[in-house]
């Protein structure tokens, strides 16, 4: 794919869903990340630390459309076609590899057991750069996520990747 | 709980938060898969990463970074943060000891609220990083 033609998808939506924070996943994340603290399993030692909820460890929200994702309550405004494919299919079929490059998180309140989060994802950036030989393709994706009772912003996420041949 | 939490007033400009330390084996990897749902075979199948001209399985991005988020709100408490940011240097390797690595840069106050950003990294026992970058806190006052 030319530059140019790289750059038309800065813009585009990738995915759109809403997810349930629940208890399990997220204690069982944190003894993945090796946090032993309680608070991510004990109601009373989280009321204890002033929260309301089972607070979230802060790399969970990067994973959390994975767990308590119901087919029911899915958006029905799902973008068309994904642009990712679009850009990253035509890249591996020729090979190389997909490696994570940067990642961000801005916190507006701590996501808790409970929250119902409607995400929204977003391509804000591409770009390449050529190193030894290689071309590494970058993909800039930043997900909003909202408070699905309120529309509050509670979290955005930015995930920079590429494509190494 | 709440009078142990780390307070503005505690923090100083060139502190070092307690250094969290681990050695990495496979279990690391095959664990953060399950909880994470990341079943990319290069973190867990030998086979795979071998023939993808990788000396061994490595290490997911965001279990480094998941790591340095744990040694994080171990310091300033969970909940408190309010921007993290890493870039993922290289790559981490089976029996590899990481520790965290985490200096106050700055406190200031924005929006009436004291905060205290941070730099951060992950390195091994050799001194070479795999994951750098920074974070804010929200801490509160005893005033």
């Amino acid at each position: 794919m030319p530059e140019a033609a790289t750059k038309s998808i800065i813009g585009r939506s990738v995915t759109k869903s809403k997810v349930v924070i629940e208890r399990g996943p997220v204690s069982n994340f944190a003894v993945a990340v090796c946090d032993s603290d309680p608070v991510y399993r004990d109601l009373e030692a989280a009321r204890e630390a002033g929260f309301d909820a089972i607070p979230v460890p802060p790399t969970f929200p990067f994973v959390m459309s994975n767990w308590g994702h119901f087919p029911e309550n899915q958006p029905v405004d799902l973008p068309s076609g994904n642009p990712l494919d679009e850009l990253l299919g035509p890249l591996m079929a020729k090979g190389g590899i997909i490696l994570h490059g940067e990642q961000e998180f801005e916190y507006h309140r701590p996501v808790v057991v409970g929250d119902v989060l409607t995400g929204e994802s977003i391509i804000i950036d591409t770009y390449r750069k050529e190193s030894k030989g290689r071309t590494m393709t970058f993909v800039v994706t930043e997900t909003v996520w909202k408070d699905d009772t309120t529309g509050e912003s509670i979290l955005t996420s930015r995930f920079n990747f590429f494509h190494r041949s | 709980m709440l009078e142990k939490a780390l307070h503005i007033e505690d923090v100083n400009e060139g502190d070092e938060a307690p250094v969290k330390s681990h050695r990495l084996t496979r279990t690391d990897f095959v664990r953060y898969a399950g909880a994470s749902g990341d079943y990319n075979p290069i973190h867990h199948d030998e086979t795979f990463a071998t023939a993808a001209g990788q000396p061994s399985v490595f290490g997911h991005g965001m279990f480094s970074m998941g790591l340095l988020g744990t040694a994080l709100t171990d310091y300033v408490g969970p909940g408190r943060l309010t921007r993290f940011r890493v870039r993922f240097a290289r790559p981490t390797w089976p029996g590899e000891e990481l520790r965290t690595k985490i200096v106050v840069k700055a406190k200031r106050v924005e929006h009436r609220k004291h905060m205290v950003d941070m730099d951060c990294s992950l390195v091994n026992s050799e001194g070479e990083v795999k994951v750098v970058g920074e974070a804010t806190a929200h801490l509160p006052g005893r005033a």
